[in-house]
């Protein structure tokens, strides 16, 4: 096995602003022949650069729409880039938002097995830990309920529960550990930290600067799509720090 | 081609997975559930046996049964491309979540289609015991047929999908489309009772070919007409391919449209 997990090269992603979306065939023909551009072009990210290695925790901070999110979807394979490559190495669970893409009128147990089974494991291999997945996600009394019915807490729970018991080679959260509560961030926590040790990879976005010192063994900060610094925490954080300082002390100043 | 075909096999028990939940979902919260597969076909062979065999005094032999195959087969077709149309858009939160192949959910909406499809012929052998008729050892063959006609059901569900995530008038288009094709196809009449100009159009419609070749296996005891199968593997073929390309085109694009 290689030494890296993750290996991006100069990936660069746009998007096309829609600013009165065109969703029929008829608006799309007669928008033709009208002159004004309804959209413009958004660079999400540019030429972005960087490695994870195995048994590192890989942190990504920066200010909203920055293009964490969309980094993670690229590195996810959900959107894929206009220019530049991802290399994964092994298999790979995001949790993008709160759940695994679960199915709301789904019992817990239904979406744990299609959410693992999509993400390439084997029913077998679920049949043997699905009970643990429920008493790590502590919902013993909701094993049958339909997700519809759970609190974002409990959707947390199950997704996290779900991805570290199906066991991946690579593990990666957009900023959503935040809402579970103290004990159960704790458990996550401790969780991460043996899946480090086990050698896999962990990459994740978050705004908690505390979280990001105490965990990431590299950090990278991202603002309009560029990665400005690449390095340890502590001086990562300084530079982010540095830069809330200056756009705030521009706002003070055009607000007077 | 060959990658859908790989992907397919190798995803397989995701496929399964797929066209059972559907299953789940489409027939909850109905105290009738898969027996709607059933009833529904039935029923509209109620009314269309009263239209045409009292008012129209079609004189077509053996004639429920007639009309009961081309039901069920022109139904699997109708069934398999609408469940296509909204397998995407119905899936939002996984799609942009986790990543699969994409070509999943249309390939399993046409899985199960072809699913209740296979019920559906398990009434279809009632009905002949029912109506005293012995089945030609040529419906053997039938498979066969179905076979052609799950993978033009494919052909036609993987471009389905993806451009209706892009334009939601597919879905209505398409509508028509079914609507107009269940008249197209000789479910209720026989192909020949057409004027010659529509047959020389008509007989490039996949739909028409397929059901000539259940007709002539099913009922008639004949092999299916040479005709109908260069017809039918030339027109699925090409529909297949530009379906292929059209789906290959906006997969990848889609997601950022969700």
């Amino acid at each position: 096995m290689s030494e890296y997990a993750i290996r991006v090269k100069s990936v660069s992603k746009n998007f096309k602003i829609h600013h009165e979306k065109r969703d029929s065939v008829f608006e799309s023909m007669t928008g033709f022949f009208q002159k004004q551009k309804h959209s413009e072009i958004l660079q999400a990210l540019d030429n972005i650069s960087f490695d994870v290695k195995n048994g590192e925790i890989f942190g990504i901070i920066g200010p909203n729409g920055g293009g964490k999110s969309t980094l993670l979807r690229i590195i996810s394979k959900i959107y894929s880039p206009d220019s530049g490559s991802v290399d994964v190495q092994g298999k790979i669970i995001p949790i993008l938002a709160l759940g695994l893409g679960f199915h709301p009128e789904f019992t817990a147990i239904t979406n744990i097995y299609q959410s693992s089974i999509l993400l390439g494991f084997k029913k077998e291999t679920i049949d043997t830990r699905i009970k643990e997945i429920i008493k790590f996600a502590e919902l013993e009394k909701f094993a049958d309920t339909k997700v519809k019915n759970f609190s974002s807490g409990m959707l947390m729970r199950l997704a996290f529960a779900t991805s570290v018991f199906v066991d991946p080679d690579i593990l990666i959260f957009d900023e959503v550990l935040a809402v579970g509560d103290e004990n159960f961030q704790k458990k996550c926590a401790k969780t991460i930290l043996s899946f480090k040790e086990r050698g896999k990879a962990i990459v994740f976005v978050s705004h908690n600067m505390g979280l990001v010192r105490e965990y990431a063994d590299r950090v990278m900060f991202l603002n309009k799509g560029k990665a400005q610094t690449i390095g340890s925490p502590d001086d990562v954080i300084a530079a982010y720090g540095d830069f809330c300082r200056e756009r705030d002390k521009i706002s003070n100043v055009s607000n007077e | 081609m060959t990658s859908i075909r790989e992907e397919m096999w190798t995803n397989r028990a995701i496929l399964f997975n797929f066209a059972i939940s559907d299953l789940k979902v489409r027939y909850r919260n109905s105290i009738l559930g898969v027996l709607w597969s059933i009833i529904e076909p039935l029923l509209m062979l109620s009314v269309l046996y009263f239209v045409f065999s009292t008012m129209f005094k079609f004189d077509i032999p053996n004639f429920p049964i007639y009309l009961l195959l081309g039901i069920i087969i022109y139904n699997c077709f109708k069934n398999g491309t609408s469940f296509a149309l909204n397998s995407l858009t119905n899936r939002s939160a996984l799609i942009t979540q986790i990543y699969f192949p994409r070509s999943i959910p249309a390939i399993s909406s046409a899985i199960t289609a072809s699913i209740m499809l296979a019920i559906e012929v398990g009434i279809l052998l009632i009905f002949m015991i029912a109506f005293q008729f012995v089945p030609p050892i040529t419906i053997l063959l039938l498979p066969l047929v179905l076979g052609l006609q799950f993978m033009f059901v494919v052909g036609v569900c993987l471009p389905l999908s993806v451009l209706n995530v892009k334009f939601k008038d597919t879905e209505f288009i398409w509508n028509v489309v079914v609507h107009a094709g269940f008249f197209l196809t000789p479910i209720f009449y026989q192909f020949d009772m057409l004027p010659e100009f529509v047959q020389n159009i008509l007989q490039f419609s996949p739909m028409v070919q397929i059901l000539t070749m259940a007709h002539h296996v099913v009922l008639y005891g004949l092999l299916p007409p040479i005709n109908s199968i260069l017809y039918a593997v030339g027109s699925i073929s090409v529909l297949t391919i530009i379906g292929y390309l059209i789906f290959r085109k906006y997969q990848a694009q889609m997601v950022e449209e969700m």
